[in-house]
């Protein structure tokens, strides 16, 4: 993690250079985002399974986030350094960039049924796909969920229902009100999907 | 609207779901044989608009015309004959998503609507494909119960879309080209446009939702030939405080803490800015008086009211405006402050109805969340009766806390937006219902700029059955004629016709034709996909066409699809 965090942070400053030195550089997308692939993957595949999958995410979701880093509206330490200096059409452009790419296969085991069962009937107590959709792909700025990290998805359940997550009390709601005892079967689930 | 009371606990749902593996915008193989072609019609004038309801051929408007009647005048397909009704041909979309489009029919030419603000028009003979739009969507969208879309509307030569990153697209009718495109509202801030637009009088006519995001609700006129506003009518005055109601539309008190209220409005101010009030579902045109009546939905943040102290005006109420000016004439608001998100959105009907003396006079009807239908007086939007309740209703109006409260109607309703349908012959509304067991839950954050803001969170009730039904009330006394009982909840819509007939659809994939006087099922369909979207009807070479969307729907989790399904006699 310690490296990761250094590699972040420093990323982070050198993709803000490389941003704001754009006109002079002419850099193209794929190489101002090369330092994102530090810790979400040069293939995709996150260095730890506690950062998300970003290939193949929504782009709005993608811009919203990082829009919401760089206002403080959601909290990262690696984050926000890296997306300060980003301006509106930087974010479009990078949100587009990563969703044109293929979601990786991180080779999740598929929820036994059990689980699945749990977690759906967690999920119908507060209807996730009502924007998740109903193979929780996502869409717009509501993310795919199908094949995330299972570490990550119980992270951030963890995150919304405490609050550590503050850039969606509408989710923060909804995780509070679903049952307990479903939430890992629903991570899990979602991971395996 | 309600974007989290979804909950359906059928094993239906549940095998569709664990069987689920790919993409939710499923796009079907195109079929590369067919280019587009030229869609044959003569461009629609506003005479031909205003008689929509005397034509047997066409389906002009989402509802049918403009009183919203979704009572079609064609009767060859009738009680005697439905039983031999039989798909004439299938239509499938490129889209597998929920599909709530209303088909309407110019001479022989049919435009449907699919999730993502795609349109086709289609040879309403043969279901052969004349063009598609895809609409390039913009990155941010940000709706409610799904990226669905209810329709369009044409008026001369263009086709009007409103679409999920709220913008007003204007299509040439003949070939699907653009012809203009305008931006309605930001979506970062919440705004999306499910709805069909109204056109009448050069005018298109357009409403916005987000009432979960803590927008500003409106209904907005443009010109139909340049996409140019001619009037903003915001559905939150900056003076949204009202008279401090205690009770709602029906007399029952509804628990408010006037004086912490008062205090809380003291401290911040009118919350007008970011109170919600979209607009889901069409407007009804009353030509005579040139006013038009739309229902408003639900203040921000749905379940919590501590923000937004005051009656929340005019969230939750029937409204009418002047066409040619956008200036308010009237309202009445069924549910002040409201914390339960049983709003207003199924669109409001003109009809003549009985006053309370007797006497016939020009009505508007709306059926609500809460279960009941209500019947106004034109002239001033005055309440002249509610109808009995068409779903059980329990425990009104325990206020929602932490812990969840349990209530019926849940936040679904009711009625929904599915539009409902009149025979004035009968004095007959037809709605359909969902029954939805749930808890109500509280919780308090601050506004989210532009994100999800619910106020907490409506729950199903594990181990409570769902259900739903279709109801046939007589508006000029409030009873109930008749009630059919279905399986699970229903969303859609419905269309009645001279035939003595009404034709709905269900979340299982059943689409039926009932005697319009009594109820009895008499011809059913198995579409494979929920039916949850509103039939129309038209007729092409003299013969009656019925038409429904079946692809499921999202807000209640119903099997998907991409199918529209025409259907006739031999």
């Amino acid at each position: 993690m310690v490296s990761n965090l250094s590699r972040m942070i420093s990323g982070g400053m050198m993709l803000g250079a490389l941003l704001t030195a754009a006109p002079a550089f002419a850099q193209s997308i794929a190489e101002k985002v090369e330092v994102c692939a530090g810790c979400h993957g040069h293939d995709g595949k996150p260095s730890d399974k506690s950062i998300p999958v970003i290939w193949g995410q929504q782009a709005g979701y993608i811009y919203i986030q990082l829009r919401d880093f760089k206002r403080g509206d959601r909290k990262n330490e690696m984050m926000q350094p890296t997306v300060s200096p980003f301006e509106r059409d930087d974010m479009l452009a990078i949100a587009e960039y990563f969703a044109q790419k293929p979601w990786p296969d991180l080779g999740q085991p598929r929820a036994p049924k059990h689980v699945a069962q749990q977690a759906l009937s967690a999920e119908h107590s507060v209807g996730c796909t009502g924007c998740h959709l109903d193979r929780f792909q996502g869409s717009g700025t509501t993310p795919r969920l199908a094949g995330q990290s299972r570490e990550y998805l119980a992270k951030t359940i963890t995150d919304f229902r405490t609050r550590a997550r503050g850039n969606n009390p509408g989710m923060t709601d909804l995780m509070l009100a679903t049952p307990v005892d479903g939430l890992a079967a629903l991570a899990q689930y979602l991971a395996g999907l | 609207m309600n974007r989290y009371s979804i909950a359906f606990a059928t094993l239906f749902g549940l095998s569709c779901t664990l069987a689920a593996s790919s993409h939710a915008q499923e796009v079907t193989k195109q079929d590369q044989w067919s280019p587009p072609r030229e869609a044959k019609i003569s461009p629609i004038t506003q005479e031909q608009l205003n008689a929509a309801d005397k034509s047997a051929t066409n389906f002009l408007l989402t509802n049918g015309n403009y009183a919203q009647t979704r009572f079609h005048p064609a009767k060859q397909i009738n009680r005697d004959n439905v039983k031999n009704l039989h798909v004439a041909w299938i239509f499938q979309t490129e889209v597998k998503e929920s599909l709530e489009t209303s088909p309407i029919v110019i001479d022989g030419v049919m435009y449907v609507t699919t999730s993502f603000s795609h349109v086709y028009a289609i040879d309403a003979k043969t279901g052969e494909q004349l063009w598609h739009y895809s609409h390039k969507m913009g990155p941010v969208t940000t709706y409610c119960c799904g990226p669905n879309n209810r329709g369009v509307q044409v008026l001369g030569d263009k086709v009007y879309l409103a679409t999920l990153d709220s913008k007003l697209v204007a299509l040439n009718a003949r070939t699907g080209d653009v012809v203009w495109t305008t931006d309605i509202a930001d979506p970062e801030l919440g705004y999306s446009e499910t709805m069909a637009p109204t056109v009448v009088k050069d005018k298109v006519l357009i409403g916005t939702n987000g009432g979960e995001y803590g927008i500003r609700g409106f209904v907005r006129a443009y010109d139909a030939k340049s996409g140019k506003l001619v009037w903003n009518f915001d559905t939150i005055p900056e003076n949204s405080v009202g008279v401090w109601a205690t009770k709602d539309a029906t007399g029952r008190d509804m628990h408010r803490d006037i004086q912490a209220e008062k205090d809380q409005l003291a401290k911040i101010g009118d919350p007008y800015k970011r109170l919600g009030g979209g607009v889901w579902q069409n407007p009804a045109v009353d030509l005579a008086t040139n006013r038009i009546y739309f229902v408003v939905g639900n203040p921000s943040p749905d379940l919590d009211g501590t923000p937004r102290p005051g009656d929340n005006l005019y969230t939750d109420s029937l409204v009418a405006l002047d066409l040619e000016t956008g200036k308010f004439v009237c309202h009445l608001q069924y549910i002040a402050h409201d914390v339960w998100d049983l709003d207003a959105v199924s669109p409001p009907v003109l009809v003549d109805v009985k006053d309370k003396s007797g006497k016939t006079i020009p009505g508007v009807i709306h059926a609500g969340k809460t279960g009941h239908i209500y019947v106004h007086d034109r002239k001033d939007c005055s309440l002249i009766r509610f109808s009995e309740a068409m779903v059980p209703q329990e425990n009104m109006w325990v206020l929602p806390t932490k812990e969840g409260a349990r209530m019926l109607p849940g936040a679904n309703g009711g009625v929904e937006w599915s539009p409902i349908a009149t025979d004035p012959g009968q004095e007959l509304a037809y709605a359909i219902n969902l029954h939805q067991p749930m808890h109500y839950r509280v919780e308090n954050s601050p506004y989210p700029n532009g994100k999800l803001w619910l106020g907490g969170a409506f729950t199903a009730i594990p181990g409570e059955k769902q259900s739903g039904n279709i109801t046939a009330v007589n508006y000029n006394n409030g009873k109930i004629r008749w009630q059919v009982h279905t399986p699970e909840p229903m969303i859609g819509g419905i269309l009645a016709t001279a035939g003595g007939l009404v034709f709905a659809g269900e979340g299982n994939g059943k689409f039926a034709a009932y005697n319009s006087s009594t109820g009895k099922e008499l011809w059913s369909f198995r579409a494979g996909a929920g039916v949850n979207a509103p039939p129309s009807s038209y007729s092409v070479g003299g013969k009656q066409y019925i038409v429904v969307g079946a692809g499921g729907n999202t807000q209640v989790n119903f099997r998907r699809g991409n199918n529209i399904i025409a259907f006739t006699l031999d």
